[in-house]
């Protein structure tokens, strides 16, 4: 990156903001489609019943839990990841903090969705809510799916929150340089900010103060979300390593996501000279020890399993390695660990391209991992006679697919209205930390893309 | 002290005829999933005769288990149900209120005997067998749990009938429907609150064991399994 | 309450906004009147240095605890609400660790939310009508004024920003016309 000057960053990053291509109207469109056709699936499914899915007995959870466990996981990339590399200084974060935060905003909305999608009778999702009925009913706090409800309000809450309050002088930027309808709107969401001291002290203050208290939130709300399966008397869920593999499984596929968004930035939004190939190589050597993390955690649960030989933890043991599940597992070891590892850890392989091939495996592979978590247990539960199977239906896999778009689609529409990089934080980094982009533009290879 | 309602099943007696199948299907309107529904293991029978084969033939012993809700004194159903629809009656019976589910279907993957149904469509009876319809229980839409509930409507109805006659409940007076269909009285329900009942006294039979006890359920059901001369285990 | 009149400069970087500052402080105006913009923070430059003690951390521990004990509240609540007890799963009607786990999450929620109001309350924002705001800041200009300048003290501020090394200075309101 040959040095820029403040004006032309700014240029740079807002370039993105002005007019929408061909190619851009296409994908969005389709995405579109299937985002309206998972919709239908859903009011299609309100109408008839839940059977027109493939849940059954004993297996009562399936594609729609999975989802919101990855999806949820996948929340932890922004928050956490932007949260602590602020927390820690870590100076080449200026460009990623954005992308990440807007992740995990979306990735949390979707997941939040689906618990309502699973549920029998949707229509009365506002059960959970504690508010004084005349009918007195009250939920009942022993629930897992209740901390759930307190502890992803939370996490949604404080990650808007972590998200807009850093937006307020780039969309102050995109006012004064907008004109007409647009600028009335931009104004609006700008809340008239001037970039006073005193007001880029509190905003200072207060994004600091939500880092610290983000990373907690963060951290409480995978666990919760693990703790729907282990406060359950069901074989291979009852597990007290649970919440922290999950919160590891979400750190996990959360940088994986992040890397796959900042490569896919990078490309169509011809961001080469501010998404770097160190930023890649930071974050690859990241979701190295991630991938090895999640794999300690796999080989411990599985160990002890193994070795205290419980019949029916044995016989989801076994289904998932040996049996039915087996393709799934290995696909899962596969994608998580055996093709990540050598592309990460050696550092001719640890490009670009190669981070985002390893990321997209992960992805794969971390939302088997929710599903084996899921099903195998559920279908091997301690009486043999009613063990059972699950196969998903046209509606389990449309609401799927239609998520994934949905997720696509938001970030590119976020991406058209809002600088997708931070502008001030990029420029204030300029000359906060000086010698730290030089280092960082440095080529020490010749980067292929 | 308030009643605790239980349960003791004789396997010995035991044959397999499967009428409290159906007559819990009469009395708790509980409809037929159809075939293609029952083939997705989403039929919904509260009470269900599971039938074990041993041996090679010709040495071939079927042993049949009726397993219902256990109505489990420490129910894990009961604390993960976000809307108190799964509770815990003062009279020990794990109570299921229709009207607060709201279908997380938690309840049924907590239960370690898979004994909870889920309304997956809206119950159908085709004309007439509507007319049949117990006007004493409820039906239940799509999108609620359901399961054994030791027929509490004939608790109650007896309960009041009794208070209304100032009188105690006789031991036996109370017969959810299995029990009453039962062709071998194979399936005694009582008291167990009451040291003299029939099903304390059962319960308390060297060979009564609870299903899956060693999860800590505290289940209300005794099994007294098939005689121990079958059997190598129980010497 | 708005102002009827200011002076200010734009400077392209943040050496000639130092020396602005230290100009105008050396010249005796009185520090509230002096205005700062820019369009980025510049921490580390003394020009930025007004304004900075806040009690935001502190806010934000008051308002987790009274999230704390909300949720403790809201919990307690929820379990003794039932005229008759409803007992799950054996468990006691109190139960301890759950109601841990509600008191934790709106703890941390009522902290954020503290900050965040007083984030928006201690700036003023939001504010579609502010005193003095010149879109050239959007470009990379740092704005040095003074707010209400006396008119004889006009001509000397006008020199010290350019002395300093102000592309532009302007005018607004009164200041404008006299």
């Amino acid at each position: 990156m040959t040095a820029k000057t403040p004006e032309q960053i700014t240029n740079d990053l807002l370039r993105p903001l002005s007019g929408i291509s061909a190619p851009y109207a296409l994908w969005a469109a389709l995405l579109a489609g299937m985002a309206v056709a998972a919709l239908y699936a859903f009011f299609y499914q309100v109408y008839t019943g839940l059977g027109v899915s493939g849940l059954r007995s004993p297996v009562f959870w399936g594609f729609y839990i999975t989802n919101f466990v990855f999806w949820i996981g996948l929340s932890h990339a922004g928050t956490l990841i932007s949260a602590i590399l602020r927390l820690s200084n870590a100076t080449w974060r200026r460009p990623v903090t954005r992308c990440a935060e807007v992740i995990t905003v979306f990735a949390l909305s979707i997941g939040a969705t689906f618990p309502i999608i699973h549920l029998g009778r949707p229509w009365l999702a506002f059960f959970l809510f504690p508010y004084p009925s005349e009918r007195g009913i009250w939920p009942n706090i022993r629930s897992p799916l209740l901390w759930d409800f307190f502890a992803i309000n939370t996490y949604l809450i404080s990650s808007v929150t972590f998200l807009l309050l850093p937006m307020v002088p780039d969309l102050a930027l995109v006012r004064d340089r907008s004109t007409g309808w647009k600028q009335k709107i931009y104004r609006a969401v700008a809340l008239g900010w001037t970039g006073t001291p005193r007001q880029w002290h509190r905003l200072e203050t207060a994004m600091h103060i939500m880092a610290i208290a983000v990373i907690p939130v963060a951290v409480s709300v995978h666990s919760i979300v693990s703790w729907d399966f282990a406060m359950a008397p069901v074989p291979m869920w009852h597990s007290t390593i649970f919440a922290p593999y999950f919160v590891a499984g979400a750190i996990f596929s959360g940088i994986a996501a992040l890397i796959l968004a900042m490569a896919l930035l990078r490309k169509f939004l011809h961001l080469e000279e501010y998404l770097l190939p160190i930023h890649f190589e930071n974050l690859g050597k990241l979701l190295l020890v991630m991938s090895l993390l999640w794999f300690y955690f796999v080989f411990a649960e599985r160990l002890t399993t193994w070795y205290g030989n419980e019949p029916s933890e044995m016989a989801v043991f076994w289904v998932t390695q040996h049996g039915s599940y087996a393709p799934l597992f290995w696909a899962m070891v596969f994608c998580n660990f055996l093709i990540p590892f050598p592309i990460l850890a050696i550092k001719k392989l640890r490009t670009i391209t190669g981070t985002a091939i390893a990321s997209f495996t992960v992805v794969i592979g971390m939302w088997l991992e929710r599903f084996l978590i899921i099903v195998p247990s559920l279908s091997h539960k301690y009486l043999p006679y009613r063990w059972g199977t699950y196969r998903p239906t046209w509606v389990e896999i449309t609401i799927t697919a239609g998520t994934f778009c949905s997720m696509v689609l938001l970030y590119m529409i976020f991406s058209k209205i809002v600088p997708i990089i931070s502008v001030w934080e990029l420029k204030a980094g300029m000359h906060e930390e000086p010698h730290a982009l030089r280092l960082a533009a440095q080529p020490d290879r010749v980067e292929a893309d | 002290m308030a009643h605790q309602w239980g349960m003791v099943i004789d396997l010995d007696r035991c044959n397999g005829c499967e009428a409290c199948v159906v007559a819990c299907h009469a009395e708790n309107n509980i409809s037929t999933v159809g075939e293609e529904q029952a083939a997705l293991s989403r039929a919904k029978h509260w009470i269900r005769v599971e039938r074990y084969y041993e041996g090679e033939f010709p040495d071939v012993r079927v042993k049949f288990m009726p397993v219902l809700c256990q109505q489990c004194d420490a129910a894990p159903c009961e604390a993960v149900c976000p809307t108190y629809a799964s509770y815990h009656t003062t009279e020990g019976l794990n109570g299921q209120v229709y009207n607060r589910c709201i279908g997380t279907r938690y309840c049924a993957n907590a239960c370690p005997y898979v004994v909870r149904y889920f309304n997956f469509f809206n119950p159908v009876w085709d004309k007439p067998l509507h007319l049949q319809l117990n006007p004493d229980v409820s039906i239940r839409e799509v999108g609620v749990m359901e399961k054994c509930t030791f027929c509490v409507q004939r608790i109650k109805a007896r309960e009041i009938q009794a208070a209304a006659e100032k009188r105690e409940l006789r031991d036996g007076e109370i017969q959810p429907a299995c029990v009453q269909s039962c062709p071998t009285r194979a399936m005694v329900f009582g008291d167990l609150s009451d040291a003299e009942s029939e099903v304390s006294r059962l319960a308390r039979s060297s060979r009564a064991t609870k299903l899956l006890g060693e999860l800590g359920t505290r289940p209300k059901v005794n099994y007294l399994p098939q005689d121990t001369w079958h059997d190598s285990e129980n010497a | 309450m708005p102002i009827t009149s200011a002076i200010y400069g734009l400077f392209p970087d943040a050496s000639s906004a130092e020396r602005a500052m230290s100009s105008l402080d050396h010249s005796g105006i009185s520090p509230k009147r002096i205005v700062v913009m820019s369009s980025e923070p510049f921490d580390e430059y003394s020009f930025s240095k007004m304004d900075e003690a806040t009690p935001m951390p502190w806010l934000a521990v008051i308002g987790g605890i009274v999230g704390g004990t909300c949720g403790f509240l809201l919990a307690r609540l929820t379990q003794e609400a039932y005229p008759q007890p409803l007992i799950t799963g054996g468990m006691p009607i109190l139960a301890a660790w759950p109601t841990g786990i509600v008191t934790y999450e709106l703890t941390m929620l009522c902290a954020v939310l503290a900050t965040v109001v007083t984030l928006l309350i201690s700036t003023k924002l939001p504010n579609w009508k502010p005193e003095l705001y010149d879109p050239e800041v959007s470009n990379g200009k740092i704005l040095i004024g003074v707010l209400e300048p006396s008119n004889a003290a006009l001509a000397e501020i006008e020199n010290r920003l350019l002395d300093a090394g102000a592309e532009q200075v302007k005018l607004t309101g009164r200041a404008l016309a006299g």
